[in-house]
């Protein structure tokens, strides 16, 4: 917070500013950017935020101001709200869901931008609530579509801590559109000048020195000690302290009531609030303040009355009495009661706190919970509901439900651990809810900590609980096979899906029956009875489509679609239901965030299975929904990741510093997918060094149960290994070693993972080792064929037609098989151009110009000739139908499948799964597959 | 400031600390590049405190780079973001102390002002660098990572296991450790992770290396109440500003 008004000059300045106003105009790929002023109270940041907004208002930019509240319990979403207002923009903060609000929010700033470029001016952004923050970076990664510069300042004492902005802007640094500005104190040189403009005429070399000394370069600290040289004031003090209660003890009592009760009020402060507060007849008050003003301690504008620097009200505060203090803030609580509004709970909550009187503070501090509530904010609402408890006794009736919605709100914000604390207080007391409730309640809470084990034991006690109703022990029983189900027991998970159905068939809501045929229907498929699961989960759709509730048919819908593409790789059909399911939404206008995600699954299928321009516009079409937080970034990565196989070098660079700083808020489960974009990008760039530097990081931050994503990110790295060696780069040795050594944690992991998982791992374990032995110059065509063999299998164009033009070189450079060579590079030739894969399908041409190959004729003609039966020596100890057998494993069918195409009984594949095992020497079927193919 | 603190070698620190390490292979390349630097700074070249605590430190965190790679944590997003958190507090003290600014935190002040000497010994001196990082940047590095993780910190969670494994890295990495030494130099580790109130008082001394754990989630537990966290901040400076200063007294010359 700053001086206003008869500022001193700027000195030492200059630079900073012209700085400051190109980077706020230097905007990125998505349309916008920030600067971020951090330095020390009283070393000038608001006064470069005002004199920023002034220089660029009226030219290209519109000008928002707003400042961030110290009252620690802001509403959420305040200095934004509060600079829309102050442009007489009221918005409506009444939204179905979080991404609602955020839309709403956007859409009055770009009204207000119009076609010019906004500049959102916030000060004190260390007193910004959590929901700020998150618009911030929702801003900044374009998801508003409003063209946005942002100019913050943050006091740097804030950063020294735990402050949630300290890793915000870490992460934000690194971004091309933002920029961290801090100011420093000035030099002595300038605080010379400084001193000369203020003092007017000759300053004594010593006097300017001892200004600098005590000041330390602090602005605001020079200004005044220069107003007391040039006032004749004999300075006794150094500390700010000192030098601003020397000068209240000089001010005229009434002006003396005026200081102190601004001082204790939320600034702005109204004129007639402060009439009410400091209690002095008209005249009397406005000379009062007249006063105040001259003794350059409160500055006033429109929108009311302030002090000139935060700085001083901190130094007012430890000279009021606390008896002093609670009376003035019972006036500014009772001035304000009346009006009411839904901005004013947080304010008349701090004043009747403030004030000692906890009970007149409790109905607004509910009232705040609750708005903050509506707002999406469940930070703020649990801090609201945390101080309302603060306020009630322990034998207070309210104190029940009170536990109750501050157990729920942390909860919902995160904190669980504090959500289980309140949980049981409300345990322990007489007018606790039941048993069985208390248990659901602790459970689901442990659950999200990631205890599970104890979280089970809970789910038990619900159940076993003798006041346990139908419809809880149905609830308990569906949330408890999903958590089973989550642990990879799938045999539990599908027993207690099953009581959980029949529980809920009979007493249990929709949402219980949707639940626990989800968990039944998965838990069936990892067990190897697909089509029984899928059975289970279309008939919770029928349910669903029944009740009509948005969040039964988005759960069921995404449930369905999930397994499709997912365990049981049905691609298109799953992205059929997906598309249906969304349609069906959109038709009934309900569940926005539901249809995001199922577009987002069908547009993942469909670029998986090659049909890369429908999956682009069903990307546009998500992305219409204006998604927030966790499904933003998955959309933007999966548009980046179409973006980086089309070439699009910008619109991929541009998604990425989108995801950057929406990760900059939190989200490490996306880490690695970005780097792994970021890694893709620069291959195609041929920034080898680039490459292997994301792939590393990632390397670094993987999360141990991240196979799959692990895989792709090895085979990236293995690529770019390979790529580099092949430009005739070193290869780096220890990055070698180290992929190596991933590659065979995933090995490892392969073996004991579950069946679908182990199936994508098996491609991209293949394409690593089809890497290496490009690293090691062994141009074999081997591993190629087999890498092409499995993406075929598992239907996805894209690495296979990779895995083909590998193969072709490979092939040609050793003069072998020219024939398939040539057919294969063809294929895929005609692949990469029917997906319009345009990096690949040039890398593809160089290698045909390379080696004399025309890709034009008969392209499209020419199949790849199916791999040759050339039996090698380890299946010739097999038998027909043992081989037979083997293949079908190979492909991946479940023993009964294999049992229905061999018109066998499921039992007896499982006798010769036993001899083939034991002949090939092998344990699983991943391993006989793999002799299989090997020998293929 | 007429002098510049860190003497010829001002501008290269500058340089240095202007990056921000975003990933630990970046945090070791900067430990490395301030370790050529600091081996420059007169007059006790390379056998400042500083540099003594900076090469432990690098040590520190190339064992903690290959255990990544080698996949020994069980949740090394945690671990990493951690290490990177962590790390940028020790550049952040190092950056105020360059600029001279009192932001910079007493407890690295109080080894920083050592500098120039008289000479400590280097195993006192590593180890007082040691406490500040422990006993001050940590807690808070750990209530970062929590809060940017969305994760609370939990006893016996992944991430309390990954990080009970830093620990040990700090004992097995920390020279000096000889066998006739180990039972002084277990003490120290003790008192050191302690709290220095109890250790003077000779009240229950916690034996266990937890304490940076238990700060955390102490800081957790109000980390959205400005005030009280920064009135904590303090507190946590103090103490281990007191016992850094022990550290580096002649009392600390039994440890070599």
């Amino acid at each position: 917070m700053a001086s206003q008004g008869d500022d001193g000059p700027l000195v030492g300045r200059t630079g900073t500013l012209a700085d400051i106003q190109s980077y706020l105009r230097n905007v990125g790929p998505g349309g916008t950017a920030a600067v971020f002023v951090t330095g020390e109270s009283g070393v000038g940041k608001s006064r470069l935020l005002r004199e920023t907004a002034d220089a660029l208002r009226g030219g290209d930019f519109a000008v928002l101001l707003g400042t961030c509240l110290d009252i620690g319990d802001a509403s959420p979403l305040h200095p934004v709200l509060q600079a829309l207002r102050r442009h007489d923009s009221a918005t409506t903060t009444v939204a179905d869901d979080p991404g609602a609000l955020l839309e709403r929010v956007s859409r009055d700033l770009r009204a207000i931008a119009g076609d010019r470029q906004l500049l959102l001016v916030l000060d004190d952004l260390q007193w910004a609530d959590r929901s700020t923050r998150q618009l911030l970076l929702y801003l900044l990664a374009g998801l508003g579509d409003v063209r946005i510069s942002v100019l913050a300042a943050i006091r740097a004492e804030a950063l020294h801590g735990t402050h949630p902005l300290r890793r915000v802007l870490a992460e934000l640094r690194r971004l091309r559109s933002v920029r961290v500005v801090d100011i420093a104190p000035l030099t002595e040189e300038h605080t010379r000048e400084l001193v000369t403009a203020i003092v007017g005429g000759d300053v004594a070399g010593e006097d300017a020195d001892r200004v600098y000394k005590r000041s330390g370069g602090n602005p605001f600290v020079v200004e005044e000690l220069s107003r007391d040289l040039r006032d004749g004031r004999v300075e006794l003090s150094d500390t700010l302290r000192e030098i601003f209660l020397a000068r209240v003890d000089e001010l005229p009592a009434n002006a003396h009531a005026v200081v102190h009760a601004v001082a204790a009020g939320v600034e702005p402060v109204d004129h007639a609030v402060l009439a009410k507060v400091v209690r002095l007849p008209e005249d009397g008050l406005l000379e009062a303040i007249r006063a105040a003003v001259a003794y350059r301690f409160v500055v006033s504008d429109a929108e009311g009355y302030r002090l000139r620097h935060r700085l001083v009200a901190e130094v007012l505060e430890q000279e009021v009495l606390p008896a002093e203090g609670a009376a003035l803030h019972r006036r500014y609580a009772e001035a304000l009661e009346p009006a009411g509004g839904a901005d004013d709970h947080a304010r008349l909550a701090h004043h009747w706190q403030r004030a000692g009187v906890p009970a007149r503070a409790l109905p607004s501090v509910v009232a705040a919970a609750r708005s903050a509530e509506g707002l999406y904010g469940f930070a703020e609402a649990h801090r609201y509901w945390t101080i309302a408890l603060r306020l009630t006794a322990d034998d207070a009736t309210e104190r029940a439900e009170l536990l109750g919605h501050a157990a729920e709100s942390a909860h919902q914000c995160g904190e669980h651990v504090l959500a289980l604390a309140r949980l049981e207080e409300l345990a322990g007391r007489k007018d606790a809810p039941s048993e069985c409730e208390l248990h659901l309640r602790r459970a689901r809470y442990l659950a999200a900590t990631g205890r599970s084990e104890t979280a089970e034991r809970e789910y038990e006690l619900a159940l076993q609980a003798p006041d346990c109703t139908p419809q809880l022990r149905a609830t308990a029983a569906a949330f408890l096979a999903e958590l089973l189900l989550h642990l990879g027991r799938y045999a539990d998970a599908n027993q207690r899906a099953r009581d959980a159905l029949e529980l809920a068939a009979v007493n249990g809501s929709t949402a219980d029956l949707v639940r626990a045929s989800a968990a039944l229907g998965f838990s069936a498929a990892f067990r190897e009875d697909p089509d029984a699961g899928l059975a289970v989960i279309r008939h919770a759709v029928e349910i669903a489509e029944r009740s009509g509730h948005p969040d039964d048919l988005g759960c069921a819908y995404l449930h369905l679609a999930e397994l499709l593409t997912g365990p049981l790789n049905s691609i298109e059909e799953g992205v059929l239901v997906a598309r249906r399911g969304a349609a069906t939404l959109a038709a009934r206008g309900v569940g926005r965030t539901y249809q995001t995600r199922l577009l987002a699954i069908a547009g993942n299928g469909l670029f998986r299975i090659g049909q890369w321009a429908e999956a682009d516009a069903m990307l546009e079409a998500a992305m219409q929904h204006r998604p927030s937080g966790a499904d933003a970034v998955e959309l933007l990565l999966a548009r980046c990741r179409l973006w980086v196989g089309f070439g699009e070098v910008d619109n991929a660079r541009r998604d990425l510093d989108a995801v950057a700083t929406l990760l900059a808020g939190g989200g490490a489960r996306h880490v690695l997918p970005m780097l792994t974009l970021r890694a893709g990008l620069a291959m195609w760039q041929k920034e080898h060094a680039e490459a292997r530097a994301a792939v590393q990081r990632g390397l670094t931050e993987t999360r141990s149960d991240d196979l799959v994503l692990l895989g792709v990110l090895a085979w990236h790295g293995l690529r770019a290994e390979a790529e580099a060696h092949v430009a005739g780069s070193p290869v780096d040795p220890a990055a070698l070693r180290r992929l190596n050594t991933v590659v065979g944690r995933l090995q490892e992991g392969a073996d004991n993972a579950a069946t679908e998982v182990r199936a994508v791992l098996d491609g991209y374990l293949n394409l690593c080792a089809a890497e290496l032995s490009r690293i090691e110059d062994r141009q074999d065509p081997e591993p190629w064929a087999r890498a092409a063999a499995i993406w075929d299998r598992r239907q996805q164009p894209y690495p296979a037609a990779y895995s083909r033009l590998r193969h072709a070189e490979a092939a040609l450079q050793r003069r072998g098989r020219r024939a398939t060579a040539i057919a294969g590079l063809r294929q895929a030739y005609a692949t990469t151009i029917a997906m319009g894969a345009r990096p690949l399908a040039n890398e593809i041409k160089g290698i045909a110009q390379r080696f004399r190959v025309s890709l034009a004729d008969d392209a499209d003609t020419v199949a790849m000739a199916p791999p040759e039966p050339d039996q090698g020596d380890e299946l010739s100890v097999l038998t027909g139908r043992e081989r037979e057998v083997l293949e079908a494993v190979a492909e991946g069918l479940t023993n009964r499948e294999i049992g229905e195409q061999l018109f066998i009984s499921e039992r007896t594949v499982g006798v010769h799964l036993g001899h083939i095992f034991d002949k090939l020497q092998v344990r699983t079927r991943v391993q006989a597959s793999r002799v299989f193919l090997t020998a293929a | 400031m007429t002098q510049p603190i860190w003497g010829p070698v001002q501008r290269q620190m500058s340089t240095i600390l202007q990056e921000h390490p975003d990933d630990v292979p970046a945090v070791v390349t900067q430990l490395q590049a301030l370790q050529d630097v600091l081996c420059q700074v007169p007059p006790l070249l390379n056998s400042n405190p500083l540099a003594d605590f900076n090469k432990l430190y690098l040590a520190i965190t190339e064992n903690v780079l290959d255990r990544l790679y080698a996949g020994k944590f069980k949740d090394p997003a945690f671990l990493s973001r951690l290490d990177v958190e962590f790390a940028g507090r020790y550049f952040d003290a190092l950056r105020y102390w360059t600029e001279g600014s009192p932001a910079c935190p007493g407890v690295w002040a109080g080894l920083f002002t050592r500098i120039p000497g008289p000479d400590a010994r280097p195993l006192p001196s590593a180890v007082a660098g040691v406490n500040a990082h422990i006993n001050f940047d940590l807690p808070f590095a750990l209530v970062t990572t929590f809060d940017h993780l969305g994760t609370d910190p939990i006893d016996g969670s992944d991430q309390h296991h990954d990080y009970l494994q830093v620990n040990d890295i700090f004992a097995e990495e920390i020279p000096g450790l000889r066998r006739g030494y180990l039972d002084r130099w277990q003490l120290l580790i003790d008192t050191m992770n302690g709290d220095l109130d109890d250790w003077w008082q000779g009240e229950m001394v916690e034996y266990t290396r937890n304490v940076a754990w238990r700060n955390a989630q102490k800081l957790w537990a109000i980390r959205h109440d400005l005030a009280q966290l920064d009135h904590e901040r303090r507190r946590l400076d103090r103490t281990a500003t007191g016992l850094g200063k022990l550290l580096l007294s002649p009392f600390a010359d039994f440890l070599q």
